[in-house]
């Protein structure tokens, strides 16, 4: 079955990244553009739903319709609230300053898990703290309004690129790493017990050196994994493919454009995959045969 | 990231012809606070013969007199970040991840001078300077709602612009002097007050405008622009007796002459100075606030009073 992608909102300046489903409208960040725009696909318009973002890249939607994202630039997750303001969460991970968030999603208990990577651009202000010598998967836990724990969660990650939950929030994905870094990418699946802990984690892919890893993920409904990954330059071409839990490949697809980035399912009953990419886009795909995972 | 205090000297490079008569070639160096994160913010205060500072990340303005130490004057801070001292001795403070220009009165309370420009909260008060007619004159970069470790509780940017933003003597006006630099940041006057500079930490450049006497000012012109390999932006900005322009820039911190040539280049070796001051009684100590501590050394001319 062809994908047939068109582009409805873009380009912006540079990459496009994260996106969310808000129930009416996909939210998407202009993460050069330092801005987080919201594309409504009943009438084809795109507006700014938040400005100076400081280059947040992931976003995710909490139950209260509040919008958490991964500030690449500011070395934080930020909290945007609906009253136009914007919150720090928890930036000390053991008291150490973590590194530069990319990717986030939410559980359906409010957690927040964290993609915090080592990133080409560097943070905003005085290099005052040095990065991690680690750079892995993170969990933020709420302990009231505006108070925040950081746990360290992946041991053994280069540099996490993007975060997923499998349907029973028992199976953690993770992207891991950069291949413009020098990275050699995989894919992971971490077992979660109850208290949140990560297990041994299985390869669900391995890629050769050179080759783009996957950026960015999201879930269908039968629990697939719809990936961005690839790119012109080397290795296998910018695709989207479609990963069982196991790991096995079942569909690969021509990504709208070079370097695709993120995914996500929306539109009514959430038939429709958008995905962001690294000429400023947002394209989707109408039709695909797919739907996303409906989250409780 | 610094390096050891134990090590740290002050060193000289990029001599022009008559450098001596800014500073020696082994001045010497005195550590004056090594418990703090990211200094900022230097004051002298002629008539308490003390001298302000603050610690942005440490949250602390401090104040440390000679043979007696450092004592804390407000602590949380907000975030603040530079300091100067206005006609009647008060402390004037550029609120940073709070997001507020306030000053200390008389009875030790605070009294917020500027939160909001237009209805809308500020981005970040920098730096800060009170000119002898007792106008405020501040920086509004937005890194106070970025920088790690340095952002207040709301850091949402709210301003299209950066402005450069003067409080009148009374208090009762606030107007944008500027809004042509990209990420304003130290300022000060010439010593007669006729040439206003800004520095902008993202293009690297300094800024001159004249400054005209309803408080407002020309068309600025490009004073210096640091093209350097080396780490490090222009940040804290003074004057000294001659019109000199010393900077904390690329490097170390320059100094350069009223044309913006560059004199000489005062280095912290290893460490990451953020701001400057003159201070002691002849105004020819410079007070150097690094990431991670503060350090007096000795220069051969004096700086403009603070007060």
């Amino acid at each position: 079955m062809t994908w047939n992608f068109e582009r409805v909102a873009g380009p912006c300046k540079g990459r496009t990244g994260g996106l969310a489903w808000d129930g009416k409208a996909m939210l998407f960040s202009a993460v050069a553009e330092e801005r987080i725009l919201r594309y409504d696909p009943s009438n084809g318009e795109t507006t700014v739903f938040r400005g100076w973002t400081g280059r947040t890249n992931g976003i995710a939607i909490a139950k209260d319709g509040t919008v958490f994202g991964a500030q690449e630039g500011g070395r934080r997750v930020v909290h945007f609230l609906a009253d136009g303001s914007t919150a720090p969460t928890q930036e000390l991970l053991d008291g150490a300053h973590h590194n530069q968030p990319v990717d986030l999603t939410i559980d359906s208990k409010g957690v927040v898990w964290i993609a915090d990577a080592y990133n080409a651009t560097p943070p905003y202000g005085p290099p005052a703290y040095p990065f991690l010598p680690h750079a892995s998967v993170l969990r933020m836990d709420s302990y009231g309004p505006g108070s925040y724990r950081l746990t360290r969660v992946t041991h053994d990650t280069a540099g996490p690129r993007a975060v997923l939950l499998s349907a029973d929030e028992k199976t953690l994905y993770v992207a891991d790493g950069d291949v413009e870094r020098g990275d050699v990418c995989q894919l992971f699946a971490y077992p979660l017990d109850r208290h949140g802990v990560a297990g041994h984690r299985k390869t669900l892919l391995n890629l050769a050196a050179n080759e783009r890893g996957i950026e960015g993920m999201c879930l269908d409904s039968d629990g697939n994994i719809i990936a961005c990954m690839g790119w012109n330059k080397s290795g296998c071409a910018p695709s989207v493919v479609v990963i069982s839990p196991g790991g096995t490949i079942l569909d690969t697809h021509p990504a709208p454009a070079d370097v695709p980035m993120r995914c996500a399912f929306g539109d009514a009953d959430l038939g429709t995959l958008y995905v962001t990419a690294g000429d400023g886009g947002l394209y989707r795909a109408k039709g695909i045969g797919r739907k996303g995972l409906k989250r409780s | 990231m610094h390096g050891l205090l134990e090590t740290i000297a002050i060193e000289v490079d990029l001599c022009a012809p008559g450098w001596e008569r800014i500073i020696d070639p082994s001045p010497p160096v005195e550590i004056i606070a090594r418990d703090i994160i990211f200094g900022e913010g230097p004051t002298w205060d002629a008539r308490g013969k003390q001298l302000f500072f603050t610690d942005i990340i440490g949250d602390t303005i401090w104040k440390w007199r000679p043979g007696v130490g450092q004592e804390v004057v407000l602590s949380p801070s907000v975030k603040a970040n530079g300091t100067c001292l206005d006609l009647e001795n008060r402390l004037v403070v550029a609120g940073w991840g709070g997001r507020t220009v306030f000053r200390m009165e008389k009875n030790g309370t605070w009294k917020t001078l500027a939160d909001r420009w237009q209805g809308k909260k500020l981005n970040s008060p920098n730096d800060i300077v009170v000119k002898s007619d007792g106008s405020v004159w501040f920086t509004d970069p937005p890194g106070g709602l970025l920088n790690v470790g340095m952002v207040g509780p709301d850091l949402q940017r709210y301003l299209e612009t950066q402005p450069v933003f003067r409080i009148s003597a009374d208090g009762k006006e606030m107007t944008v002097v500027a809004e042509d630099n990209t990420y304003p940041n130290g300022l000060c006057f010439s010593p007669d007050e006729k040439i206003l500079y800004v520095n902008d930490s993202r293009e690297r450049v300094i800024r001159a405008y004249d400054v005209k006497p309803d408080g407002s000012v020309g068309k600025s012109r490009v004073f210096h622009k640091y093209t350097g390999p080396e780490r490090g932006v222009p940040d804290g900005m003074k004057c000294d007796v001659d019109g000199n322009v010393w900077c904390t820039a690329p490097g170390g911190i320059w100094v350069h002459d009223p044309s913006g040539k560059p004199i000489v280049r005062i280095k912290t070796e290893g460490h990451h100075p953020t701001n400057i001051a003159f201070g002691d009684d002849d105004w020819k100590s410079l007070y150097i606030t690094n990431i991670g501590s503060v350090v007096r050394t000795r220069v051969n001319i004096a700086g403009v009073p603070s007060r």
